[in-house]
């Protein structure tokens, strides 16, 4: 596993998009998994962001190779519990009216991820987000919406 | 980085990474479309829901005045993207070739 610690900001982001391919690269990570999974790092993080607000604590994102694919796990300090497993899913189904921007970032990583888990630890007031993506998954997704 | 311009007329050509950071710049561009148009996205390698919630602020726009913001060039995961979305439902899109 390899870890770097990103500043609670947008400006954040390029550098973990660097850090997500460094990383693939040197532990030989399916490139075809590295979009999957910058977007579920970009989503938790910036919720962190957004609703972190009384932290100014850097974020810990932690990336490793596991049997075909790749585990992430993100660490945010000092801040409220908040279940990102347990938030409502989006209605997908609603007419163009009714539909608002925002409210899409959970409920697509519940959908293109194999598995996400939430645990928080009250002692040091610590939320860490760990989840996992392989490419066996990925062929199942691009068959299911391939039709 | 991102870049979004002119194409041909009535389109739009966006390239890179639409992602929080970039989606204001993206969403201060696409407000200054009018009528019908195509955004080709054969160039672009990433969205995050940031960057639907600009293409869906368009759409709702440009609707509510007679017009529509069509999806063109669109990559297979993007497709994915787009019909866990629902956009599939909101969107006419044409996938990369």
């Amino acid at each position: 596993m390899t870890a770097r610690m990103f500043a609670r900001s947008f400006d954040s982001l390029p550098a973990m998009v660097a850090f997500t391919a460094e990383v693939f690269d040197r532990e030989g990570i399916d490139p075809a998994l590295l979009p999957v999974i910058d977007f579920a790092i970009e989503e938790l993080f910036t919720n962190m962001v957004k609703y972190g607000i009384g932290s100014t604590a850097d974020v810990r994102v932690e990336i490793g190779r596991i049997d075909h694919g790749v585990e992430v796990t993100l660490t945010d300090y000092d801040v409220d519990r908040f279940d990102v497993t347990a938030a409502p899913d989006a209605d997908v189904s609603l007419p163009i009216e009714q539909r608002k921007p925002g409210g899409l970032g959970l409920h697509l990583i519940r959908r293109l991820l194999d598995s996400i888990e939430y645990e928080y630890r009250e002692a040091t007031r610590q939320s860490r987000i760990t989840f996992r993506k392989t490419r066996a998954a990925q062929e199942g997704a691009v068959h299911t919406e391939g039709g | 980085m991102l870049a979004i311009d002119h194409g041909a007329p009535g389109t739009v050509v966006v390239k890179g990474r639409l992602d929080a950071a970039q989606a204001p710049a993206a969403q201060a561009f696409l407000d200054g479309v009018r009528g019908t148009v195509t955004l080709d996205c054969s160039g672009l390698e990433y969205i995050s829901s940031a960057g639907l919630g600009v293409l869906l602020k368009t759409q709702k726009r440009l609707l509510a005045d007679g017009g529509k913001l069509r999806l063109c060039g669109v990559s297979r995961h993007l497709q994915d993207i787009f019909g866990y979305s629902g956009f599939d439902q909101l969107f006419e899109i044409e996938p990369a070739k």
